[in-house]
């Protein structure tokens, strides 16, 4: 069922986020040495939840509300974190090129979507999807670097 | 998606608070039902006159010491109301959509503008200071004092039980003076939480008082000679023949926020996917159950094409609206707060098709999600080709109901618009400048919006309204709440 209310938009977005720290995470310590970059990595998603939550609860009001932000079908943006035992590096990459890439364009159409009624929270998404594009050029040169 | 816990579990007898205390009240008990569950979550008490003689002699014993509290002094406690109300910003929420069936975003809204007039109050040290003329004539100065007045009754409606009353609270207290609030009847729980905040924060006995109630709390308030001020909102019947004239009568300022029936006016160069996403909130958010909802849309143009394709787009758009319990962040409508109102809104659909209009959408038909009662639910609904003049689309519904009607020219428009007897909050959608500034240069509305449909002015605006919408001079929030809580003393002094 498609998302409608800045509520469930918010909601995905924290769990995509949270996913994504905890991946990011197990990366760290199945690759230690590019632990940096991915506990780095897991800081930020969990920042991102901070900020878009935050952003939310401060300008969220009945003049610019949010319970027809959106009409986004969640199913598209369905990610695969899982890792399999034993997964090869760069295997464990392309999955974060695809599972970044696809987060990307969900915050970029929420962005779009939005801006009508929910303006800070529209530019929240859409300053992370910008954030999302830059990720995903850092792993490819992590993959191709290998 | 899975319900957010409801934050009332148990049924509680709700206490007035007056002198600092919890008091129960000897009056009778109802029942305060949740419109989408229809389960009692709390029972209110309907307090008698000696209960609001008792708060209203507290708020009076108590203005005389905080009148002399410094204005910092009295800023620190809604500084910490403030930290308090952030701290409960998600329960305060969920406790508006438990009572009044509004959806969790639109509770969320109506918390953070009801914060945003404490922090406008937070700066009273500078807010309410006077000004001084030296030497208005040699050796003489003029200098003019706001001081505070004494007792405010604030009298809450139904639709906002928790914004609403903080529209005037922070600024009666703030500027010196001391309150009792009746909340509504239907919807207590909100105020009775407030009220828990702000003893929790520290104002002294007496400064802040609730009473329950109904009729004889509101009687109570008009009557008594030491309440110096209403600020009221609800229906233009009672602001217009009950508070107006009876605060005249006994010499008492006034703010009476009354009803409405707001025009959207869409103009063929709007921006058409924003247009109807705002016509969606604007309609239907809160069920409609809002003084700023808009509920007549004026197509502009002779285009029919356009005309056409906007209506089915908009009529497609509210079809898919999902109608269910508002702690599921998924719904984006909820109920009418009781059944009464949700029988009055079918009557208006009624009287819509016996005047002719054409139901384009039937709000009687719908599902609501989860298989919640239907009490008090009913779906969005469109009326095209409807009569400005006609009862449906001159009256207020206060309920999900569109009315859609056109007009040739932005003039018709605006002259539809003002021959309504409402003037709370009229609205513009077009990519124009100059219309833009034509439409509000000459619609007569308190609040108007451009490319906005809930016109709902910010904690540092006044909240307007004209005509059959506002009875009063001054309004709530921003500059004009502190003028109104204040009256000023001009001090003309000599030396020798």
């Amino acid at each position: 069922m498609a998302l409608n209310t800045c509520s469930e938009g918010i909601s995905f977005a924290r769990e995509m986020e949270e996913g994504a720290a905890a991946f990011y995470e197990e990366l760290a310590k199945l690759f230690p040495e590019n632990a940096e970059t991915f506990l780095g990595y897991a800081t930020v998603n969990n920042k991102n939840v901070s900020n878009v939550q935050r952003t939310y609860f401060g300008v969220i009001t009945d003049g610019i509300e949010g319970c027809f932000a959106f009409n986004i079908e969640p199913e598209e943006f369905s990610i695969d974190l899982a890792l399999p035992a034993g997964v090869a590096k760069a295997d464990a990459l392309a999955k974060a090129i695809a599972a970044e890439e696809t987060t990307a364009g969900f915050y970029a159409l929420a962005g779009e979507q939005g801006k009508g009624l929910t303006a800070d929270v529209a530019r929240a998404f859409t300053l992370i999807a910008r954030k999302k594009g830059e990720r995903v050029e850092e792993l490819k040169a992590l993959a191709a670097a290998k | 998606m899975a319900l957010l816990e409801e934050p009332i579990r148990e049924v509680k007898t709700l206490k007035n608070y007056i002198n600092g205390e919890w008091v129960e009240s000897k009056g009778e008990i109802i029942d305060v039902v949740n419109p989408a569950t229809m389960k009692t979550i709390s029972k209110v008490p309907i307090s008698t006159r000696e209960e609001i003689d008792d708060a209203v002699k507290a708020a009076q014993d108590a203005y005389h010491d905080w009148r002399r509290t410094t204005p910092l002094a009295r800023t620190r406690m809604l500084f910490r109301l403030k930290e308090l109300l952030e701290e409960n910003f998600e329960k305060a929420s969920r406790i508006q959509t438990q009572e009044h069936g509004k959806c969790i975003d639109e509770s969320r809204g109506e918390s953070r503008r009801g914060i945003e007039n404490v922090e406008v109050a937070c700066g009273i040290p500078t807010l309410m200071q006077g000004y001084v003329s030296e030497d208005v004539a040699h050796g003489i100065d003029e200098y003019c004092i706001p001081t505070p007045l004494g007792v405010f009754g604030i009298i809450g409606p139904f639709n906002f039980p928790w914004m609403i009353p903080l529209w005037s609270i922070p600024y009666a207290v703030a500027t010196g003076n001391t309150v009792v609030v009746k909340p509504s009847s239907e919807v207590p729980n909100s105020q009775a939480f407030l009220t828990e905040l702000a003893e929790e924060a520290g104002f002294p006995p007496g400064v802040w008082n609730m009473v329950h109630g109904g009729r004889t709390v509101v009687n109570g308030m008009l009557d008594h000679p030491d309440i110096q001020g209403i600020t009221f909102v609800g229906s233009t019947p009672v602001a217009k023949d009950v508070i107006y004239p009876r605060c005249g009568a006994t010499g008492k300022r006034v703010i009476a926020q009354a009803g409405a029936k707001n025009f959207m006016t869409i103009m063929p160069d709007c921006a058409v996917d924003q247009t109807i996403a705002g016509m969606m909130t604007s309609f239907f958010g809160n069920a409609g159950q809002r003084c700023l909802a808009a509920a007549n849309a004026v197509i502009v143009g002779d285009d029919d094409d356009f005309y056409n394709e906007f209506v089915a787009r908009v009529v497609a758009m509210a079809k898919n609206i999902k109608v269910g319990y508002g702690l599921d962040e998924s719904i984006q409508m909820g109920p009418l707060r009781d059944k009464a109102k949700k029988q009055n809104v079918l009557n208006y659909i009624d009287i819509g098709l016996k005047e002719g209009a054409e139901l384009v959408l039937d709000g009687r038909q719908f599902t609501v999600q989860d298989g919640y009662p239907d009490d008090c639910f009913v779906g969005p609904t469109v009326f095209s080709n409807v009569d400005p003049k006609s009862r449906v689309g001159s009256e207020e519904i206060f309920g999900p109901v569109m009315s859609i009607m056109r007009a040739k020219t932005l003039d018709d428009a605006i002259r539809i618009t003002n021959e309504n007897p409402f003037g709370n909050g009229h609205s513009i959608f077009t990519q124009n400048g100059a219309h833009a500034r034509y439409f509000q240069y000459n619609v007569v509305s308190g609040n108007i919006g451009i490319n906005i449909g809930i016109t709902a002015a910010m904690a540092f605006f006044p909240f307007g309204g004209l005509k059959d919408s506002f009875f009063g001079v001054l309004h709530t929030q921003g500059k004009d709440a502190i003028r109104f809580f204040t009256d000023t003393k001009v001090v003309i002094q000599r030396w020798f």
